[in-house]
């Protein structure tokens, strides 16, 4: 994905009641494509195929943990930010496993609109920053590549 | 002699309802976390709905505004925005109405009427029950109320309802990973019947002999009170003068069958 493309934020939510809410939200006050699904396995074969900038987690959902969801979703895409959105009860089990997968923010249920837009906001500018530190890495390492060609063929050339 | 004999006696049966009220309050609370989750998420979803409606609307309203200022139609963004209000407004009554579900069946199930002999669905005690538990258990354990409709029955609700809850929370805590709790119900004769199966890890039959007996408990400290099944047993069979008893098989499951007359006795019968 450029940087210059529409943002992509992945809501993932056994509650549909969850995705229909921050959906609506996004939709009303940024520009961002917002995707919601329901079933994690699912986000995780939609992962494989689409680039997103975010990805928004529960953490209680059936079948696959949110934060097992989250280290499938680090692995297909390092440079994503991770979001885990949770409630109460799970918290500190949540706490304890958020550096096993790079956790970038963590929500509470009932969230707040205004700070979870911040979170969302300073996620996408992470990503696209870190999209760009690869691309300047990865021009440098052409650059230097080119550099290193140049040079030996200015050596051969003169010895 | 007899007076105090049946007035010890009415004091023991005052004391062990107090204890079923107690325990049942005690069964409650340990699923208070899955409830408060259960009524976060309705809530959190009304939180964020209500203040995205009123944004919606402000927005629409300047949009309108405009249109009317520079006299032309109203723009298509309007008509997005009414349409995102219309689906939180959906979404509004299904929150409200999962909350008010919840709080319906903690109301069946807490309700302080086990002084009473009432005639009463069984079917919706378990359907109370199931539907405060999986709150618990619902992201590994899958829960099947078989038998749908009313079947009435005359007995203590609120002590019926404790034995069921019981019953269904032990089935849940019986299976590691993933598994199935059923619960079946049926007249036959003049008795309704209360199966409540798991695909748990069943007794082991060393256990078998002291799993009614006060104080006996397989669960780790904080999870079980070691009552339960006393409790249980005692509100069947001396309370509603019924039957319990079980089928277990260690790593395939438990199902416990509950019996009760359709009918209860008047006092001295």
């Amino acid at each position: 994905m450029q940087n210059g493309e529409q943002p992509a934020v992945l809501l993932v939510d056994d509650e549909e009641m969850v995705i229909t809410s921050i959906r609506a939200f996004l939709q009303l006050e940024t520009e961002y494509e917002v995707i919601g699904i329901t079933v994690p396995e699912e986000a995780v074969r939609h992962m494989e195929t689409n680039p997103v900038d975010v990805v928004l987690s529960d953490y209680l959902m059936p079948k696959m943990t949110g934060l097992q969801f989250l280290a499938k979703a680090k692995e297909l895409q390092p440079e994503a930010a991770r979001v885990l959105l949770t409630g109460h009860a799970d918290k500190q089990s949540a706490i304890h496993a958020i550096n096993d997968v790079g956790l970038f923010q963590y929500l509470e249920k009932p969230w707040d609109n205004s700070q979870l837009l911040l979170v969302v906001q300073a996620a996408i500018e992470r990503t696209r920053l870190l999209r760009t530190l690869r691309t300047k890495v990865m021009e440098l390492d052409e650059a230097h590549s080119n550099l290193k060609d140049v040079q030996s063929r200015l050596l051969r050339a003169f010895l | 002699m007899t007076d105090e004999v049946e007035r010890l006696r009415g004091e023991l049966d005052l004391l062990n309802r107090k204890l079923a009220e107690a325990h049942k309050m005690a069964s409650l609370g340990r699923l208070s976390a899955g409830i408060v989750h259960e009524i976060n998420t309705p809530i959190g979803s009304i939180f964020s709905n209500t203040e995205v409606i009123t944004r919606s609307l402000d927005k629409t309203k300047a949009l309108l505004q405009q249109a009317l200022e520079t006299g032309s139609a109203p723009p298509q963004k309007a008509i997005d925005i009414l349409n995102i209000v219309s689906s939180l407004n959906d979404v509004d009554k299904l929150a409200c109405e999962r909350i008010a579900g919840v709080v319906r069946s903690l109301k069946t199930l807490a309700r302080v009427s086990s002084h009473e002999v009432r005639n009463t669905d069984v079917n919706e005690l378990v359907c109370h029950t199931l539907k405060l538990t999986k709150t618990v258990f619902r992201q590994r354990v899958e829960f099947v109320q078989e038998t749908e409709g009313v079947l009435e029955a005359e007995c203590y609700p609120g002590l019926l309802g404790q034995v069921i809850l019981n019953l269904v929370v032990n089935a849940a805590q019986a299976i590691d990973g993933e598994g199935r709790v059923t619960v079946r119900t049926r007249e036959l004769g003049d008795s309704v019947h209360i199966d409540v199966s798991d695909t748990g890890k069943g007794i082991r039959p060393e256990d078998r002999p002291k799993i009614f007996q006060a104080g006996f408990s397989t669960k780790p400290i904080g999870e079980g009170t070691g009552i339960g099944l006393a409790l249980s047993r005692e509100i069947i069979v001396d309370t509603h003068r019924g039957s319990i008893g079980y089928d277990s098989e260690p790593g395939v499951g438990t199902t416990f069958h509950v019996k009760i007359p359709t009918q209860q006795q008047k006092k001295g019968e």
